[in-house]
């Protein structure tokens, strides 16, 4: 009886296609923590920063709001925004904000007043 | 022969007269003159068919464009605001304006005809409801379709497709409507479509290329005795009437009540200083913002004029009456232009507000945006009469235009909440383009709709007009056309000015008992 077998060829091929897709879903996990933590520092803000889904879109928003800023006070900003934000979801507070008007303008566009704020923050924070 | 056989056909058209065949010093007498065969004109001529009265209607052209006859419109100087050249905007021929109309139709709303405290010199002495009973008329001679506009279920069955869904708010979605000649698809030309019909009305005589050089009042300015016609080739007549209606244009009627002043120093109507004042137009900034429709999906009736239950029509986003009372906002009507792409910093914004509320972009589409705005009357922004004198020796106008700062600030208000709604739907999102003067005037054009100069209210010294469109004091003049409208709307005023003047029809059908 040779080796060959003794190991049936089945069991073998999904072995070998679990652990690559182990390898693949670990990979995918591995890179997405590395992108979620590499990129972005610790910051003061980073319990309000984290309500960003697209982080880098953000930031670059942010900067647009910054150049067209004349004074921008960070501290005072994440305050007011903690308080607005705790324990609430962002998407139903802008949907609320816009909903009832309060809305600003960034290069035209009209988008809620507190998406600017922490754009703005994600944009200082960098 | 059957009826309606060429033949037969033939024999019953009337020729249109040509004023340069009558004899210099002739004294001709109508029972009621109609000055001016476009739009206004043709349909009082239409409206008074089998009246038991003569009406002669007179034509400045012929049946097409002659470069002589259309330099009479040429400016003496424009000052202000860039506007278009005077000579351009207009036609001098059968059918007028028409002639070159891009068929745009859409009722005046309510609001329109109201005083309102934030708009200065506004009010009309007649209320929507008065013209109400005419839209159904003069929607059929600009041949519109039936009267449809905004019933978005009808157009959206139709098309089986719905008008974007906005959030709670001031704007949503109106439907203008177009004139289109059946079987072509040019908006309708009233010389070419009426011509034919103009020359079928028994009491009824067109005269082409009779231009009226002025009014002539009695000694004691109590009514019209006569007008002075000229032609190009140097004949002179006079022609007296009962009735005597002047409808050539928003800027023309002011023209010829200026010039004609033998008796009133000032001008007919002019006692007040009104005549040439308030003149108007609706702006047509270009590229006044940018819409992201973030699925991608929007009904095609907002981007071209589409063809449904028996009407072409298009979308655009207006401002409601209650969100201009709660405002102090003005009418407007905003369209989607032609698809585009977004900048860097743009796809930046719109990305990080949609991931932040959770909406996918990736089918999104974007489009440009364009308007017609309603502005606020202006007394000076004017017309007079200028030192020059055209071929037949009239004065030729001086313009002055203006646009104030507020009337573009009103409207950028109306897209920061049409954008506010876009967003609150989670439909889109809206970029307003311009926030300077320079900036709005720098893509401006105008709509060719020459209103306001001979206006209208109960009031003598408010007004040139009365609620029936004549002038005050002078009992047998009227004026018809867009030059009475007291303040402009943001609809195109062709199928408005023809339902007025359908009702002015009535009016002097009563005088004739």
């Amino acid at each position: 009886m040779s080796l060959k077998t003794n190991i049936a060829r089945r069991p073998l091929l999904a072995s070998l296609l679990g652990v690559a897709g182990l390898a693949v879903v670990g990979g995918g996990v591995y890179e997405g923590l590395r992108n979620a933590t590499r990129r972005y520092p610790p910051t003061p803000y980073d319990d309000l920063l984290y309500k960003l889904s697209d982080r880098e879109s953000a930031k670059a928003l942010g900067a647009q709001v910054l150049a067209g800023a004349t004074h921008f006070d960070p501290k005072a900003t994440a305050k007011a925004l903690r308080l607005k934000l705790r324990h609430k979801n962002l998407a139903r507070v802008l949907e609320a904000e816009i909903t009832h008007g309060d809305a600003v303008e960034l290069r035209g566009w009209v988008i809620p007043q507190t998406l600017a704020s922490l754009c703005a923050l994600a944009a200082k924070a960098g | 022969m059957g009826r309606g056989s060429p033949v037969r056909e033939r024999l019953q058209l009337r020729a249109f007269i040509d004023a340069r065949t009558v004899a210099s010093g002739a004294n001709l007498q109508t029972d009621l003159l109609i000055v001016g065969g476009g739009a206004a004109g043709i349909s009082l001529a239409l409206a008074l068919a089998n009246m038991p009265i003569k009406v002669l209607m007179l034509e400045s052209g012929g049946t097409d464009f002659n470069a002589r006859t259309q330099a009479l419109y040429k400016a003496g100087s424009e000052t202000g605001v860039p506007y278009l050249h005077l000579e351009g905007s207009r036609l001098r021929y059968l059918g007028g304006s028409t002639n070159h109309w891009g068929g745009w139709c859409r009722p005046l709303d309510e609001i329109d005809f109201e005083p309102r405290s934030w708009v200065p010199h506004s009010g009309w002495p007649i209320a929507r409801k008065d013209l109400e009973p005419y839209f159904d008329r003069a929607q059929a001679l600009v041949e519109a379709g039936p009267f449809i506009y905004d019933q978005p279920k009808k157009w959206s069955q139709a098309q089986n497709a719905n008008p974007l869904a906005l959030g709670k708010g001031g704007v949503f979605t109106t439907y203008f409507q177009y004139s289109k000649t059946r079987d072509s698809d040019l908006p309708t030309h009233f010389g070419d479509r009426y011509g034919d019909d103009l020359k079928r009305v028994r009491n009824l005589n067109v005269m082409l290329h009779a231009n009226v050089t002025g009014i002539r009042l009695s000694h004691d300015a109590g009514h019209v005795d006569h007008v002075d016609v000229a032609t190009l080739t140097g004949k002179h007549f006079k022609i007296a009437a009962k009735y005597v209606v002047v409808a050539v244009g928003g800027i023309e009627n002011a023209r010829l009540l200026l010039a004609s002043n033998d008796v009133m120093k000032t001008g007919i109507g002019n006692a007040n200083d009104l005549v040439g004042r308030f003149f108007a137009d609706h702006p047509i900034p270009g590229e006044v913002g940018t819409l992201a429709v973030f699925n991608g999906d929007i009904a095609p009736y907002y981007l071209v004029p589409r063809s449904a239950l028996g009407a072409t029509f298009r979308s655009a986003f207006t401002p409601t009456d209650a969100r201009k009372r709660a405002t102090q906002g003005l009418s407007s009507l905003t369209t989607v232009e032609g698809e585009i792409q977004l900048d860097g910093q743009d796809q930046a914004v719109v990305a990080a507000t949609a991931s932040s509320l959770g909406i996918d972009t990736s089918g999104m589409k974007v489009f440009t945006l364009g308007c017609g705005m309603e502005i606020v009357p202006d007394p000076d922004r004017r017309l007079t009469l200028s030192g020059e004198r055209d071929a037949l020796g009239m004065p030729r106008l001086n313009l002055n235009m203006t646009i104030s700062d507020q009337d573009f600030a009103r409207y950028r208000a109306t897209l920061h909440e049409l954008g506010r709604q876009l967003l609150a739907s989670k439909v889109g999102m809206l970029r307003i383009r311009h926030t300077t003067r320079a900036e709005w005037l720098s893509t401006m054009d105008w709509g060719n709709h020459h209103m306001g100069t001979t206006r209208m209210s109960s009031d003598p010294k408010l007004g040139v007009v009365d609620a029936n469109c004549q002038v005050h004091g002078i009992p047998n003049l009227y004026i018809a056309g867009s030059s009475v409208f007291p303040t402009y709307s943001a609809s195109n005023p062709t199928m408005n000015l023809i339902a007025l003047t359908l009702r002015m029809a009535d009016h002097l059908k009563a005088q004739f008992p």
